[in-house]
């Protein structure tokens, strides 16, 4: 479902008819947490009467936000995140709060405390993670945007295995303000569509300065929709070397190369290139240190005082413990402690900052390459959506550490990064990954249109029967 | 890594353990450290630690104008006990 | 064996804004519980700190006016732990990169001067405010995140009452400048007070014991005086301090065992990740700096050398801020200092006192007071009518039309004098013998005659020299 298709339907149908199948689907899917069903249209604008889904980490006010955990089950926010009033401001209607991993800390939406949101290709299969259910939501043609947040690749990684346009601009683009935090040094809000040009549209709607959000940027924000230009005659585009070597799946390969040959036909300029294999190898733990780091104190507000699903105790201590013990995952709680581990002062010279370090190494080295080149490219992942089942990958392999972790480079250098569908491979899609550089959307957009125009898969959705 | 030790550390972050997840977590930090020895090896002599995703500096500062309050109501709503517009929680012991 | 007591103090004020140092929620003192807050400050999921100006200018006041030097870059950390008045389970603070370094605050001891070495200055953020009651604690989130700076002193102080005197003029330099109301019994000025001794003239630390939440001038010193006393003792015993954090108790005058310390407590710090670094420029720095208030040091210094003020006269009216400030409104009127501070300090104060008002409270304009000031240094009407006006005064009237009202205004007119004068002189011949006898008592007599026939409104001046005039010619 786009945008285009759904304005062609009187405005008082289209809620209707998001809100039919995102109940239609959650029986499948599992994919929202809360389903919405009386939000009006506000006022006029560019996305005026367009049904849209939120991930459950955007507080919305009145209707309860959760981010998938047991400790905020009872949340209702007083408050709206920054986009939820853009959104609202460009007549956009709320269907439903989606489905992510706890606390947007995992990649495959297995971890939601409802259960897993199951993807709409091979309901066996993950969407992939945090922000699964949006994805869902968009892939099963539900909803023509859905939001959601990428801290690794949760907005990327999920496009890619549900077949679908997943953005994850530039660190500052959008406003953070209402976002349940991972961490907030490589929270980015991203978003979900089927077709590049409803992307360029979303991200006009979302961007912009944010007098919240201290971080967020003063960068104009152009009519991306309007001046997309699927020409890449003279492009300069780089493949990401070591993810290519990395993977050991040829037929992802293949349609990598396939999609690569025909931007060289239409007159882009391809190179190969190649980083420190040593640095590349420390793409996942120098993210999951710095993550899980920031993460502990972000989610320490959560202690059941204030708001959140308190347990009582005898004493305030107990109260707070009997919370918090109750309120996390195992998973969760695993994290934080390994997270809280590295902040401790006599460990963070070799862990925090080790990776702090580390991350402005990785950073320096693509920004270096990026001077060359317009792009990054890349296959999105090396798999196709694993099964629900699947044991836990090898986290030491090449394969695991950087070809399923690269997309994590975006957000260390806070660069525009988009996933698209580039085909698929045992009917299950796969997706390419373009990273620009910082506040280049523009180009990172016409780029995507260019491989849209090759795949043919614009506005691909999957009817989930 | 103990079980106890690694108990601990998790009620200085406010919450309890099982046997289970404590022996989880010590395998975790078996791969953890596994994956540390990869960081150690990369030469960081001289680089500056990396906070945020770009090195900016804002001149932005609020304005001291009162632009958003929450009534006791709202700021009430979603605590589980109050008492005369406080929040309440047992006796605090530390 | 003689010690010598070695006292750093670490003082939290607020800072005098509007609303929050990371929030635009406003904050009263008074205000009813959980009023005065918003989302960011109870630590609502997703809410985002964002740094208020007049905060970090305030900062930069107080730096300034202790000498300290100015970190143009503000940056910020989190101190993590976990407690029910903290609602984020960290605090933001500075403490990498502390807004001042390396300033001084000058104390007089009865005349010795002595300079109190500042170590730094942060800004930081408060925590909400806890009732305990019996079996609860009842919070109150109106307090929290109300903006702060730390003031910590190097260990150059050596007695309570250095102490006191470092705490005063500190609360006075804070006032001067409008950048905390600095009142201890609010709350809204705090005292941790380190403490350890040394052998006489050893240059080694002892162990230091921490004395927490100090809440009066009064309470420091004698807090200090006894828990160096209770150490002393110790020490002479050949026992050892225990490192460890205690409180004053009021009622005993004692300090008590809060908690022993185990090793020091693991904040976890690390730069926080929602504030980039803010570059202060150089051009605001001045300007803030340009646009500061006078310092009290600096007043008090222009009293004495400009004003020719006593010192004690100026200390009179520096020691409170309202006085000297209004005194300063006074001055705006080309008057003489010395008469202008007499009248302010003896009659305004005196009188204001009597009625249960003050400086600040009073109807009494500061130009109506130059004004009465101005009268009666022209003559216009006696100190003794002064008096009078001023009483009046006291509800709000300016002094020409209270003199207007009441016909007070003394006779100046030569002419009219002159004419009273050789009535006067006419009708006693025999004074005018008596002065020319050289009976000094005798001119008092004709004046108070003049003054009679006047009916008090002439000016003695006038009336006694024109008088010696005309009794010169006769």
């Amino acid at each position: 479902m786009d945008i285009r298709t759904l304005e062609e339907m009187p405005i008082s149908e289209r809620k209707a008819y998001a809100l039919k199948k995102v109940k239609g689907l959650q029986d499948k899917l599992n994919a929202s947490i809360t389903i919405i069903e009386d939000d009006e249209v506000k006022a006029d604008g560019k996305l005026m009467g367009i049904p849209v889904a939120l991930k459950d980490n955007i507080s919305t006010k009145g209707i309860k936000t959760t981010a998938a955990s047991d400790i905020l089950d009872n949340y209702v926010p007083v408050y709206d995140a920054t986009i939820v009033k853009k959104l609202k401001e460009a007549g956009a209607i709320f269907v439903s709060k989606t489905s992510m991993d706890e606390l947007a800390m995992g990649g495959t939406n297995r971890t939601a405390n409802i259960g897993p949101c199951h993807n709409p290709y091979d309901l066996d299969r993950i969407t992939g993670g945090s922000s699964g259910g949006s994805a869902a939501l968009v892939a099963a043609g539900a909803v023509p945007l859905a939001i959601g947040s990428d801290t690794g690749d949760s907005v990327r990684k999920p496009a890619a295995y549900c077949g679908i346009v997943g953005v994850k601009p530039s660190y500052g683009r959008i406003s953070r303000y209402g976002i349940i935090p991972y961490a907030s040094s490589l929270d980015h809000v991203g978003y979900f569509t089927t077709n590049v040009e409803d992307a360029a549209l979303a991200l006009e709607v979302l961007a912009g300065r944010d007098d919240l959000d201290m971080t967020s940027s003063y960068e104009e924000v152009l009519e991306y929709s309007k001046l997309l230009d699927a020409n890449v005659k003279g492009r300069r585009l780089a493949i990401f070397g070591n993810v290519y070597d990395a993977i050991s799946d040829s037929s992802i390969k293949e349609a990598f190369d396939k999609i690569i040959v025909s931007l060289e036909d239409k007159g882009a300029i391809i190179k190969k290139v190649y980083f420190d294999g040593d640095l590349m190898k420390c793409l996942f733990p120098t993210y999951f240190i710095i993550a899980n780091a920031e993460a502990t104190a972000n989610h320490s507000n959560l202690d059941g005082v204030r708001f959140g699903h308190r347990i009582d105790g005898d004493s305030m201590e107990d109260v707070m413990m009997a919370t918090r013990t109750r309120g996390f995952s195992s998973f969760i709680k695993k994290r934080f402690v390994i997270g809280s581990y590295s902040l401790f002062e006599e460990n963070q010279e070799r862990l925090l900052k080790k990776a702090q370090r580390v991350r402005r190494l990785i950073v320096e080295a693509v920004l270096n390459e990026l001077k060359e080149v317009d792009a990054l490219l890349a296959p999105a992942s090396g798999s196709i959506a694993p099964r629900l089942d699947d044991p836990s990958s090898d986290e030491l392999s090449d394969e695991y550490l950087i070809a399923e972790n690269h997309m994590v480079i975006g957000n260390f250098g806070g660069l525009p990064s988009m996933t698209l569908p580039m085909g698929f491979k045992d009917d299950l899609p796969i997706g390419i990954n373009i990273t620009c550089n910082a506040f280049k959307e523009e180009e990172m957009f016409d780029i995507a249109l260019a491989i849209e125009d090759i795949t043919g898969l614009k506005g691909h959705v999957k009817e989930v029967l | 890594m103990e079980i106890s030790e690694v108990k601990k550390l998790a009620e200085m972050l406010m919450f309890k353990l099982s046997d289970e997840e404590a022996q989880e977590i010590i395998e975790e930090f078996k791969t953890f450290d596994r994956q540390l020895a990869l960081l150690d090896k990369i030469d960081t002599e001289a680089v500056d630690e990396m906070i945020f995703p770009f090195d900016v500096k804002t001149s932005f500062l609020r304005d001291d104008e009162a632009d958003h309050i929450l009534s006791q109501d709202d700021v009430l709503k979603n605590v589980a006990k109050t008492k005369q517009g406080h929040v309440v929680v047992p006796k605090v012991v530390r | 064996m003689e010690y010598e007591i070695i006292v750093g103090l670490e003082i939290h004020t607020e800072l005098n804004t509007k609303t929050k140092m990371f929030s635009g929620a406003p904050y009263h003192f008074k205000a009813e519980a959980n009023t005065c807050t918003n989302e960011v400050d109870l630590a609502h999921p997703g809410t985002l700190p964002c740094v208020n100006h007049e905060a970090v200018k305030k900062a930069i006041e107080l730096c300034t006016a202790l000498d300290l030097s100015i970190d143009p870059l503000v940056r910020f950390d989190r101190k993590n732990y976990y407690y029910s008045d903290l609602p984020k389970g960290y605090q933001i603070t500075q403490q990498f990169h502390p807004i001042g370094k390396d300033g001084k605050l000058q104390i007089d001891d009865d005349g010795i001067k002595k300079i109190i070495r500042i170590d730094r200055i942060h800004m930081e953020e408060d925590t909400a405010k806890q009732f305990h009651l019996y079996d609860e604690t009842l919070i109150d989130f109106n307090r929290a995140g109300v903006p702060l700076v730390e003031i910590v002193s190097k260990p150059d102080i050596r007695s309570g009452k250095e102490a006191a005197l470092y705490v005063e003029k500190l609360r006075q330099t804070l006032t001067y400048l409008d950048v905390s109301c600095a009142k201890m019994e609010e709350g809204s000025m705090r005292c941790d007070v380190n403490i350890s001794l040394r052998p006489k003239g050893s240059d080694v630390f002892g162990t230091k014991v921490e004395i927490k939440n100090l809440n009066s001038i009064a309470n420091i010193k004698d807090a200090i005086e006894y828990e160096a006393n209770r150490q002393k003792e110790i020490l002479d015993d050949g026992g050892h301090i225990d490192q460890e954090t205690r409180r004053f108790d009021e009622k005993t005058m004692t300090t008590v065992t809060m908690r022993k310390k185990e090793g020091s407590v693991d904040y976890k710090f690390f730069p926080e990740p929602n504030i980039f670094p803010i570059l202060i420029s150089q051009e605001e720095i001045d300007h803030i700096v340009s646009e500061m208030p006078e310092l009290p040091d600096v007043k008090e210094h222009r009293y004495i050398e400009v004003y020719g003020l006593s010192t004690y006269d100026a200390s009179q009216l520096i020691a409170n801020k309202e006085l000297a400030l209004y005194f300063d409104e006074m001055m705006k009127s080309s008057i003489d200092p010395k008469a202008a501070c007499n009248i302010l300090v003896s009659e305004l104060v005196g009188q204001l006192t009597k009625r249960g008002e003050d400086i600040t409270s009073t109807k009494v304009q500061a130009k109506d007071l130059a004004r009465l000031v101005e009268l009666i240094s022209k003559g216009d009407i006696s100190s003794k009518q002064g008096k009078e006006v001023l009483s009046v005064m006291l509800d709000g009237d300016d002094p020409d039309k209270i003199i207007e009202e009441r016909g007070l205004k003394q006779l100046s007119d030569t002419s009219a004098i002159e004419k009273l004068v050789e009535e006067v002189l006419d009708e006693n011949p025999t004074s005018i013998e008596d002065y020319k006898n050289g009976k000094d008592r005798a001119l008092g007599f004709l004046v108070g005659q003049l003054m009679k026939k006047s009916k008090g409104q002439a000016n003695p001046k006038m009336a006694s020299d024109m008088l010696k005039d005309k009794l010169a010619k006769r």
